[in-house]
């Protein structure tokens, strides 16, 4: 019998992981740095959320009450690695699978989050792009949801950290409950609209702050956000990805509007199906990042009457569905009552129409309906902000 | 002291395919340092065999070139080293060492150096060439002494085998797998195309000695770097996903060798090509695989090329497709594929335009070693062009103009065809 040789310079260091703890880019033995994300990789990922410091400035009054301990779960967990998704054989140590060649999803291609039974979330890099530039942060705090929804600009550097980055940047200043202001509707709306702001804000500067130093193609991407409160959604946007909410009965509701080529040309009379299909359609006219000329997101808030789901996604789903009803159609094919399977549908419905982007599904349980703890909500209840007089709702604080 | 050895794996390609592109092509250069002396690295003994022709036309002074030559590889085989002499003509005789029954090869030290170079002192010539039996008596000695592991022989003749064909690739058949052997030819009265079938199989390098004065100098040099492999029996492992075709599977350097039907099967997706032993050295893979085409913006493993002692993998490159839309990305060529792609078709084309030459289809032979002449200008061959300007005489390289010269020595011809697999690396 040969004697093997006791060590191959093929095997990574120990000191070098073999993928980023970043953004799970895979890291050639001995780096420093990634070379996805450039960051040191031997370092621990941030974990600490920026604390809302300036939160209640409307509204002095309330105190600051954000929780340590309120739940939410990481991109990056470290779980056993999961079978191929293809064929089900053994993802090998380099990550592809050992029968078919699939190349494994990383950490940041395709991950899952469920913070409670009743939200949950699945980005996805899609088929037609090489890698996940969509992000999603989650949290809940007992009957409190806060879903954000971040797709980086393909056309820009470094769009998938910076995605990731600021979805983490607005999570931490949605985290804690809305102001309610000085108790009037007006003060209260001003308030959670200064909240939106300051989170878009933040997520902009974590944007601005993962672009390389040389680069001519600064990093940006959209946002929406949907916090789920006292049966109230509250939620922003900034670019073209989406809020809707969809009851499991009657008609489904878009809340935000996009800010888009598209929407210009529906704002103009074109009908929204051959608006969405023009070339011009996803061009974005605001964005977060460096050469971002407006970060003051679209606010409003909407009554929940009824029992169904809270939907941010990235345009990779709605893309193939983009009227409330086609959503709810899909919604009710999962088949399921679970939020993760519901989302996981989704995405593999938006790849089975051809996965031309990246795809982002966060869904939280609205209304009750469901055994799983989610806000029972008061469906049918009457309350002076109905849909109707939805304070703020669409209209642009810019 | 036990070796340590190491061996790295690097991957050239373009890995962007086209929409439905199917073809993937990697160079994947294999690696070795630290192999350490051969037999010394704990893994087991290696063993030597010189192999002498001692037919009738072996002349004097080959005959004396021979000896002088086999001496001086005797010298180069470090102490410990299990060898032996055989001289081979109609049959195979045992030189060296002197025995009748048992382990038929003795330990390298002093003592048998010694008495193993008078012995080969004592040669004489006379009768046919039979190499089969040479071989198979190579054979014979490697099995008496079980606890080599690293079988090595080398082999000088100066004629044509006088056996039938079937003959000799029986015996090449039986030694192929259990030792390697390079090969010399001694003067211009032996056939290139014959030695090389068992330089090939065997693992080996084929080469002319046109004078027999360059005898001692090839023996020790060829001695030095079979001593100077450390690494015992690596194989090439390529695995490749279910459905996908291995289009081929060729060693490009240093020599351009097709391992493509020598594949064993290590499982359903893995098969193995044996590589030999490793000195500190570098060689280089040309794969090519075939697979069905997935979306534009996806990415497959089209192969893992691995080398493995044993059962154990020590190193592996990855061949990756991905599918673009990018022509930019799609259309270029890796630098070192066509590099190889073209070293490859030199060989064939120099190969062939010889055995066209000898045939006496000149037209033939002219396109071919025009052909040649531009790819050896191409890419950047300088040994192969020097030697197909004695072949040949160029009007213009980049056209591949040529005219065969009227006057060819023999042994231009021998050392060009002999030469033909040797290969650059690409001009970095």
């Amino acid at each position: 019998m040969t004697e093997p040789p006791a060590q191959s310079p093929a095997s990574t260091p120990p000191a070098t992981p073999a993928t980023c703890p970043h953004c799970g880019a895979p890291l050639e033995p001995g780096s420093k740095f990634c070379e996805a994300c450039g960051r040191a990789v031997t370092d621990e990922p941030e974990t600490a959320p920026p604390t809302r410091t300036d939160l209640d400035d409307v509204s002095p009054i309330s105190a600051i009450t954000a929780r340590p301990g309120a739940t939410g779960s990481d991109a990056a967990s470290d779980e056993a690695p999961a079978p191929c998704r293809e064929c089900g054989g053994v993802v090998g140590d380099d990550g592809y699978c050992t029968q078919c060649g699939t190349k494994a999803p990383s950490a940041r291609d395709h991950f899952e989050e469920q913070p409670a039974p009743w939200v949950a979330g699945v980005c996805d890099r899609g088929i037609r792009h090489t890698r996940n530039e969509d992000a999603m942060a989650l949290a809940v705090e007992a009957e409190r949801a806060v879903l954000v929804v971040c797709d980086g600009v393909s056309n820009s550097d470094n769009s998938d950290v910076a995605s990731l980055a600021a979805a983490k940047a607005v999570l931490a200043v949605l985290r804690p409950p809305m102001p309610k202001g000085l108790g009037v509707p007006e003060s209260a709306a001003a308030a959670v609209s200064k909240v939106f702001t300051d989170a878009a804000a933040a997520g902009n500067q974590a944007v601005v702050d993962t672009a390389p130093d040389d680069t001519v193609n600064p990093p940006s991407c959209t946002l929406v956000a949907a916090v789920l409160e006292d049966g109230v959604v509250h939620y922003c946007g900034l670019g073209d990805s989406r809020v809707y909410l969809l009851p499991d009965e009657g008609e489904g509701q878009l809340l935000t509007v996009d800010d888009s080529m598209a929407q210009l040309m529906i704002a103009g009379g074109t009908p929204r199906a051959e608006a969405e299909a023009s070339k011009q359609a996803h061009s974005i006219t605001k964005w977060l990042g460096k050469d971002s000329p407006d970060i003051k997101p679209r606010v409003g808030n909407v009554e929940v009457t009824a029992p169904g789901w809270l939907l941010a996604c990235s345009d990779g789903l709605w893309n193939y569905a983009s009227e409330p009803a086609a959503l709810q159609e899909q919604v009710r094919a999962a088949g399921s009552t679970d939020p993760r399977e519901i989302a996981t549908h989704l995405v593999t419905f938006a790849n089975g129409k051809g996965g031309q982007d990246n795809i982002t599904a966060a869904l939280a349980r609205v209304g009750g309906g469901l055994d799983t703890g989610s806000p029972s909500g008061s469906p049918g209840s009457t309350n002076e902000r109905s849909a109707e007089t939805d304070v703020g709702k669409n209209a642009s604080h810019g | 002291m036990r070796a340590m050895a190491e061996f790295t794996a690097s991957v050239y390609q373009n890995e962007f395919l086209p929409d439905g592109g199917t073809d993937v092509h990697a160079i994947v250069t294999v690696e070795c340092t630290g192999a350490g002396t051969a037999g010394q690295t704990g893994s087991g003994a290696a063993g030597e065999i010189i192999i002498i022709d001692t037919s009738g036309s072996m002349g004097q002074s080959a005959m004396a070139g021979a000896k002088r030559a086999a001496q001086a590889a005797v010298a180069e085989i470090v102490d410990g080293t299990y060898f032996a002499v055989i001289s081979g003509n109609g049959a195979a005789f045992l030189a060296y060492p002197l025995v009748n029954a048992g382990p038929a090869m003795v330990p390298m030290n002093d003592a048998t150096r010694a008495e193993a170079t008078d012995a080969i002192s004592h040669l004489r010539s006379g009768g046919g060439t039979e190499i089969s039996t040479w071989l198979d008596m190579a054979g014979v000695l490697f099995t008496s002494v079980p606890q080599v592991v690293q079988r090595h022989a080398v082999l000088m003749t100066d004629g044509e085998n006088n056996e039938p064909a079937p003959v000799l690739d029986e015996a090449i058949a039986r030694a192929t797998g259990y030792y390697q052997c390079d090969c010399f030819g001694a003067g211009v009265d032996w056939k290139v195309e014959e030695i090389r079938r068992i330089a090939q199989a065997l693992l080996g390098t084929v080469d002319i000695i046109p004078e027999p004065q360059q005898m001692q100098q090839r023996f020790e040099d060829v001695m030095r770097q079979s001593m100077a492999r450390g690494v015992a029996n690596a194989d090439l492992r390529v695995w490749t996903l279910q459905g996908a075709q291995i289009l081929f599977v060729r060693q490009v350097s240093p020599t351009v060798e097709d391992l493509t039907t020598r594949r064993t099967p290590v499982n359903d997706l893995t098969g193995a090509y044996a590589t030999g032993s490793w000195a500190d050295e570098s060689r280089d893979y040309h794969v090519a695989v075939r697979l069905a085409a997935k979306a534009v913006g996806q990415e497959q493993l089209a192969a893992r090329v691995q080398l493995a002692l044993g059962d154990q993998v020590i190193t592996q490159g990855l061949v990756k497709a991905k599918w673009s839309n990018d022509s930019e990305q799609t259309t270029r060529i890796d630098p070192q594929v066509a590099h190889y792609t073209g070293q490859t078709e030199l060989a064939q084309a120099i190969q062939e335009g010889l055995a066209a030459k000898a045939a006496g289809n000149e037209e033939l032979a002219t396109t071919k070693l025009g052909r040649a002449v531009q790819l050896a200008a191409e890419t950047g061959n300088a040994e192969a062009t020097s030697k197909l300007r004695k072949v040949v005489d160029v009007e213009n390289e980049e056209t591949g103009t040529v005219r065969l010269k009227k006057a060819v020595e023999k042994v231009d011809e021998m050392a060009l065809d002999t030469a033909s697999t040797k290969t650059t690396r690409v001009r970095k």
